[in-house]
């Protein structure tokens, strides 16, 4: 094949808006330091689109986009419902143009303001981790036996034999010894974490990150829990 | 109700039918009534154990197939008159059984015995499988050593997951762990696992540790189970699983290695 080495396909994010309701440069910083100040590390390098529809034609595409970069955001183009020449002058000045879903005009108002509220409330609560609940599993999991906790974390009362493969979504607890596989994190959460009272495991892997059995020499047969920092699978003991 | 204890490992040649022939007949010779069913359809071994090959007519599948009543094709030991043999065939394969037909004849065999004793084959396949979904009660058999282990684990999670029991959600089998040709010199040299590293790994109750032992090859051979030589250490080590299988707290024996003392060293054991 010719493009064997690549592949294009659709992907939906969720991108944060910023909608800017003037468009006076030293009004927007002075909000917009005073917002990334609440939570520093959640607004680093996060991807931002500007909304431009409330302002006139007037304004300077390239201030904004350096301002914003100078506020450590990653800058991806502008978006809101603007007139064809307005998009197309935006992208003869070579900045991309986001297009979003048609919605009318009536509710757009609604909408623009549910975005703007739904974005407060998450600067406090998106830089923890997502609230699990816990699937139980009573008695011991057996060689060739698999237990998935989907969007849960999973506690285990009872040991996983080696050859059974225990995955959760959230964190793995495990109240005996530690033979098996444990995979937490499964669907990419860099916080999930590994408990459990003796560690003779053949796989730990976490968000992607894994170690085999010889990379657990350290803690092997005690009492651990294991998470990642930096990208990196570490190992703790828990007593 | 009679008791159908299965008697299986997951792995081959661990001593599953040595072990279902010794428990047997020590169940009858206590004075119960015991059929002991060979499962293992294509590789009949039973009845060589139990010394009664020659007298094999009718086997379990012709009973299934309606070929040959129960009565036919089981077997009476000669030295036992309450323990009988169903042999399995040696010419069929393992998918002639199905579970309609196993469940009626073990349904007929439980009016006649106080216990079926059913000898599982190898492996995790339909035979195996067929062997265990009716039990009550399961003796796990294990040699001290990994691969037996893992095998045995699997075959625990079989246990708790495909059987009868667990499919209409009754209590679960009742399960026991029987270890097999240990050799406590070995362990102490650390060449093969102890009693407490198997029962660490599986957590079942331990129901007996059967030594190593040159009679049980010779009993195999003579088709005496070897629960009838009294004098060897196998022998007692299963007359002490049958006790504790009927209820009996017995001690445990054979667990250490024997120090050799100066006669025996003198005069060479």
């Amino acid at each position: 094949m010719a493009d064997a080495s690549i592949e294009f396909k659709g992907t939906s994010f969720t991108l944060s808006v910023l909608h800017l309701k003037t468009s006076d440069l030293a009004d927007i910083r002075a909000d917009l330091v005073n917002k990334v100040a609440q939570a520093p590390d959640f607004f680093y390098l996060v991807p931002i689109v500007v909304n431009i529809e409330k302002l006139d034609c007037s304004i300077d595409y390239q201030a904004i986009k350096t301002l914003i970069e100078e506020l450590n955001f990653t800058f991806v183009g502008f978006t809101g419902s603007v007139t064809k020449e307005q998009r197309k002058l935006i992208r003869d000045l070579g900045f991309s143009f986001v297009n979003t879903t048609k919605v009318n005009t009536s509710q757009k108002a609604a909408i623009v303001e549910e975005v703007v509220t739904a974005k407060t409330e998450k600067i406090v609560e998106a830089p923890q981790s997502p609230l699990y609940t816990d699937k139980v599993h009573r008695g011991q999991i057996r060689s060739g036996q698999q237990v998935y906790a989907k969007d849960q974390n999973l506690v285990i009362i009872g040991s996983v034999s080696a050859g059974a493969e225990v995955i959760a979504d959230g964190n793995i607890h495990v109240y005996g010894s530690l033979r098996g596989r444990a995979i937490a994190g499964a669907q990419g959460h860099h916080k999930a974490q590994i408990y459990c009272q003796k560690l003779e495991a053949e796989l730990v892997s976490i968000n992607g990150n894994y170690w085999l059995s010889e990379s657990m020499e350290q803690h092997w047969g005690s009492p651990v829990y294991i998470h990642l920092t930096d990208s990196e699978l570490t190992s703790s003991k828990l007593i | 109700m009679a008791r159908i204890i299965v008697v299986t490992s997951g792995k081959g040649g661990v001593g599953k039918t040595t072990s279902s022939a010794a428990i047997g007949l020590g169940l009858a010779l206590k004075g119960n009534k015991v059929v002991l069913i060979d499962f293992d359809i294509g590789l009949r071994n039973l009845d060589l154990i139990m010394g009664c090959e020659r007298r094999v007519v009718y086997d379990f599948v012709n009973v299934i197939n309606g070929e040959a009543t129960l009565n036919q094709a089981l077997i009476k030991d000669k030295r036992v008159s309450s323990l009988s043999i169903l042999p399995a065939s040696q010419t069929r394969d393992k998918d002639a059984l199905n579970k309609e037909n196993v469940g009626k004849v073990l349904e007929d065999l439980g009016k006649l015995y106080d216990y079926i004793i059913c000898d599982s084959p190898a492996g995790i396949e339909a035979g195996a499988m067929m062997a265990l979904y009716y039990a009550d009660e399961a003796i796990v058999t294990t040699n001290p050593e990994v691969s037996s282990v893992r095998d045995s684990d699997r075959i625990l999670g079989m246990l708790a997951s495909r059987s009868r029991r667990a499919e209409l959600g009754l209590d679960p089998i009742k399960e026991h762990l029987l270890l097999t040709r240990y050799s406590p010199k070995r362990v102490e040299e650390g060449e093969m696992l102890s009693v407490e590293d198997v029962e660490d790994i599986l957590s079942i109750p331990l129901l007996g540790v059967i030594p190593e032992s040159q009679a049980v090859l010779k009993a195999s051979n003579a088709g005496e189970p070897v629960i009838l030589d009294t004098e060897s250490d196998a022998g007692k080590a299963y007359q002490d699983v049958v006790d504790r299988l009927l209820g009996e707290t017995v001690d445990f024996r054979f667990l250490v290695a024997e120090k050799k003392g100066i006669f025996s060293r003198m005069f060479g054991g």
